[in-house]
């Protein structure tokens, strides 16, 4: 594991799938894995199979359905897109996430005192 | 809301997890082969390329693993690893496991037995059409001494004809006659009911059709048969419809044919006919039709849909407040009427009863699940060291919790399905202790329901009693046991098998009491005194039909009498109409002149009508005047006979010899009652097995009223009362070849009969408490078993230190009293409290019988203590060195 990755915080997959597919509209697992590596600019450490298991969850609770679709390979593939459902946790997520990077921004610029 | 989305789509996945794997297999065969396009875009070889998209994908393996687990619950292969497993830990201590099994068997084979019972009883609906809607109507006097009791004619028709809330009322009561013309005279039992009977019901005929309303006509005879008959006697001819047949005498004519399974009333099983109530109505204005004084029938009443039971109350009180003001010397006393649901009303007490015996089986079960609990904490504790080993090897806390459940439950349903095979046996004895005192119960059988009980008791129990070491698993420290010499004594799991001990105890203390209760209770009601002598008595019943007896029926009796005392083997003979311990019972109000009352207010007792020799046959003391004679006839001095109990009731010690009364009984339409002379007072005695007092009777002489059938016949015999009955059946058949005997047994016989329910409430209550009791011994064994074996060590260090044997003995024995002191204090506190719910089932005894009580406690104590003697022998014969040596 190279020392300038950094490892996928838990839970931080279901968000970053979840913005993917807003922004992007249906895509299928590989097209999601590229678009975050793409973004993260290959800071993130991530097994690809793992966006699967968001994928899995975040289907299960309603905030992303998936049609069979065919591939750049010209072979058949699950492509998923987001519900409206999912684009209110998306907000209500977003807004946590900001209100916590700020925390956390705000809490490491703390300088030493005295 | 998400948490059941969740759960909802893990349900549908589990059901479709093969599809789903096929799919995401695709799935990531194909974001595979992207990748591995990209990395050859990249300029890698193409083994390079595979390498690199492998790796940049991570480990196929366990993602499919993982999304098999997320998709469902667990993967089938996961479920069938677990079971098998399972299968494997039961195998390795076949001896503790069938032990188990035997434990888990008997309770849930009891608990079935029972649920099959309770299912066809007080489960099942009734076999009509919307069954709910059926009602029991009785006349009643709320408020006053009198209870709920039958219906007369004139008021059932006029309730019939006021009521807005019934869409049909029915009445109906027993009758008994004679089919000729046939090869050999038989006797049938049967029911007089009005025309609706099967529109009421929702039921048609197999053959023919129901009764019309004007059959209900003075002077029509119409049947319809029960299949068995049209078996039995027409040998299933379909040309039998408007066929005219004879029965006691007068021509019927058969308009249709049941169906098999019909029976109406449900619990009268020998009913072979049906005719209306044409048949109660000899034209004259003293007909039972038109007699507004004679409460004979039962009414069955069918709502009107959306009618509720309160309504239809009030409709029916506002009818018979009605009634009583317009005819105040007959309805007086019943001016108002209670409707219930049909089923409860039918099953009374014994719903109530059947109910207690499932809570009480429902307990051993209980009993039976903390021992299996306890035996399996004790392995659980056997096998730390192997649950540390897999969880430090990574499988988590729940694959390990779950592995236990899978055991405990494979347990539970082992237990069940041999439980099922012990109800497939059980069932059949218990009905045969229950015989006819159960309504309905003969239908109870093994079916779909009673499995799916046993199926789920069995997958509850497993649960129940794996949840307690699966708990242990949840908490505390899982790797220390790996640790070196780490056999530390954790006392939680010691404390709850303590806890689950004494609960035994006290569900045992409640079980033996109850037990204690009913067969204290049972031992009364056979040694009660019934007020006669019921051994060496034949009884029989034959009829003597009005068309050939109308008007000899007394000489009949007479010679008929005089014949039977000559047979060979009789020491006497006599006759009574209501007879004790069967069914027959009648209350008739008298005159008393020295006590006048409104014509409506009269006292009225229960009566008999009896041959001379009835008392000396019975053994009922004559306490002071004459019995009966022959020449008490119709033409002399009208006499009767009262027992003690109306003696002091009616005329408080006075001397009643002597005393005129006028009971409101008359020898037919032409007759008015008579005046009567009390020439005789006669014991009390018992006319149901059951009854808690005597009541005041008074007894008239059949030869003064001989239009009233019909006699049993009593004969007391110097040997076994059966060997006589084929000179009985001769000497009958002699007088007349169509006249059949029927219910012929012995008094004794009779009086089982009506034992029947409290003997099997008490057979069961008693198997029940037994088993409770053996199962709560060998739990309380294996717990201090263990408790020795674990504290060896401590036990060998306190020898070596000098602590003398007996001193170990007695610390096991006092850990153990301890336990059983609680479990007793407790088990008494509950029986107190729940006591009072036997009371209606209990003779001679209270709820509360402190002797009971004190038997039981002791009874418990002195096993418990036997039970731990085992243990603590072998802890106080612990080998110091050994032990020591041991670690």
């Amino acid at each position: 594991m190279s020392d300038r990755k950094s490892e996928v915080l838990q839970g931080t997959l279901d968000l970053m799938v979840l913005k993917t597919l807003y922004a992007m509209g249906p895509l299928h697992g590989f097209g999601i894995a590229r678009r975050i590596e793409q973004v993260s600019d290959g800071v993130l450490d991530l097994n690809e199979g793992t966006v699967y298991t968001a994928l899995l969850r975040l289907q299960q609770q309603g905030w992303i359905t998936s049609k069979w679709g065919t591939s750049e390979n010209n072979r058949r593939a699950r492509f998923y897109s987001i519900t409206r459902q999912g684009a209110k946790q998306l907000e209500r997520e977003t807004e946590n996430w900001e209100r916590v990077a700020g925390v956390m921004d705000r809490v490491l610029k703390l300088e030493r005192q005295g | 809301m998400r948490k059941w989305r969740m759960l909802w789509a893990r349900v549908k996945g589990q059901t479709a997890q093969e599809r789903e794997d096929e799919a995401f297999d695709a799935e990531i065969r194909e974001h595979i082969s992207l990748l591995q396009r990209r990395y050859r875009a990249q300029g890698m070889s193409a083994q390079e390329a595979a390498q690199a998209a492998r790796r940049q994908f991570g480990n196929v393996t366990t993602l499919k693993e993982r999304q098999r687990e997320q998709r469902g619950f667990l993967s089938p292969a996961e479920w069938a690893r677990d079971v098998r497993f399972g299968m494997r830990m039961l195998a390795r201590r076949p001896a503790l496991n069938a032990a188990m099994v035997l434990a888990l068997a008997l309770g849930i084979g009891a608990n079935t037995t029972v649920f099959s019972i309770v299912d066809a009883v007080i489960l099942r609906p009734l076999p009509f059409a919307q069954p709910q809607q059926l009602t029991d109507v009785q006349s009643s006097d709320t408020g006053h001494q009198y209870e709920d009791s039958d219906v007369s004619y004139p008021d059932f028709f006029d309730w019939r004809a006021q009521n807005h809330r019934f869409s049909h009322l029915v009445s109906f009561h027993d009758t008994s006659l004679t089919l000729t013309g046939v090869q050999r005279a038989v006797h049938l039992d049967g029911e007089v009911v009005s025309w609706d009977l099967l529109p009421l019901l929702g039921v048609g005929p197999e053959l023919g059709r129901g009764f019309r309303p004007e059959e209900e006509k003075f002077g029509t005879r119409v049947v319809l048969i029960s299949h068995a008959l049209w078996v039995s006697q027409f040998g299933l001819n379909p040309s039998i419809i408007g066929r005219t047949i004879h029965l006691s005498g007068d021509a019927y004519t058969i308009v249709g044919v049941m169906p098999a399974n019909f029976r109406f009333p449900v619990d009268a099983l020998q009913n072979s006919f049906w005719t209306t109530l044409a048949v109660d109505n000899d034209g004259t204005p003293k007909a039972l039709t038109a007699n507004r004084g004679a409460h004979e029938m039962s009414v069955i009443g069918r709502l009107k849909p959306r009618v509720s039971l309160t309504q239809a109350n009030d409709d029916m009180n506002a009818i018979a407040a009605r009634l009583a003001k317009q005819y105040p010397d007959t309805n007086t006393r019943h001016s108002s009427v209670r409707v219930e649901s049909e089923l409860k009303a039918m099953l009374g007490d014994t719903g109530t009863l059947l109910l207690i015996v499932l809570g009480a089986v429902g307990l051993v079960l209980l009993i039976a699940c903390g021992n299996v609990g306890n035996l399996l904490l004790v392995r659980a504790n056997e096998r730390e060291r192997e649950m540390a080993m897999r969880s430090a090897l990574g499988a988590n806390r729940t694959r390990l919790v779950r592995q236990l459940l899978v055991e405990s439950v494979l347990l539970g349903l082992l237990g069940g399905v041999t439980g099922c095979t012990l109800t497939f046996v059980a069932t059949p004895t218990i009905l045969r202790l229950i015989g006819t005192s159960v309504p309905r119960a003969a239908d109870a059988g093994v079916n779909l329901p009673v499995l799916g009980f046993a199926l789920a008791v069995s997958l509850a129990s497993g649960v129940i009693f794996g949840l307690a070491p699966a708990a242990r698993f949840m908490r505390g420290d899982l790797l220390s046991p790996l640790k070196e010499g780490g056999r530390t004594d954790t006392g939680g799991q010691h404390r709850l098998g303590s806890v689950v001990i004494v609960g035994q105890v006290a569900l045992g203390i409640v079980l033996t009491a109850g037990a204690g209760l009913l067969v204290t209770s049972f031992i009364h009601l056979t040694r009660n005194n019934e007020g006669f002598n019921s051994d060496h008595v034949l009884t029989f019943l034959f009829e003597t039909p009005d068309s050939r007896y109308g008007n000899s029926r007394a000489q009949f009796y007479q010679e008929y009498f005089e014949k039977l005392r000559a047979l060979p083997g009789v020491e006497s003979a006599g006759g009574s109409m209501m007879l004790p311990m069967t069914y027959n019972g009648a209350t008739v109000s008298f005159e008393n002149p020295e006590h006048p009352l409104p014509k409506g207010q009269l006292e009225s007792a229960s009566l008999d009508l009896v041959s001379t020799s009835y008392f000396r046959t019975m053994e009922i003391p004559l306490l002071s005047g004459r019995d009966f004679t022959d020449a008490d006839t119709e033409k002399s001095t009208q006499v009767m006979i009262v027992n003690r109990a109306f003696a002091q009731k009616y005329f408080h010690g006075e001397d009643v010899l002597g005393k005129k009364l006028k009971p409101g009984t008359s020898n037919g339409p032409t007759s008015p009652p008579a005046w009567r002379t009390v020439v005789g007072v006669v014991g009390n005695i018992r006319t149901r097995a059951t009854d808690r007092q005597m009541d005041p009777m008074y007894y008239l002489p059949a030869s003064q009223l001989p239009n009233w059938c019909c006699l049993y016949s009593v004969v007391r015999t110097g040997m076994d009362p059966l060997s006589v009955e084929p000179e009985v059946r001769n000497l009958v058949a002699s007088m007349d070849p169509d006249i059949p005997i029927t219910d012929v047994r012995t008094m004794r016989e009779r009086i089982g009969l009506e034992l029947a329910q409290p003997r099997f409430a008490m057979v069961l209550l008693s198997a029940f408490a037994g088993l409770a009791l053996v199962l709560t011994l060998v739990g309380l064994y294996g717990v201090m078993a263990y408790s020795v074996a674990r504290r060896t060590r401590e036990i060998g260090v306190r020898l070596a230190l000098g602590a003398p044997r007996r001193m170990v003995l007695q610390m096991v024995l006092r850990q153990a009293a301890v336990l059983v002191a609680i479990g007793i204090a407790l088990g008494v506190v509950a029986t107190f409290a729940s006591g009072p719910m036997l009371r209606a089932f209990l003779y001679g005894t209270g709820a509360r019988n402190p002797m009971v009580m004190a038997v039981v406690c002791g009874l418990v104590a002195v096993t418990g203590l036997l039970a731990a003697y085992l243990p603590a022998r072998r802890a106080m014969r612990v080998d110091p060195s050994v032990a020591l040596r041991y670690e």
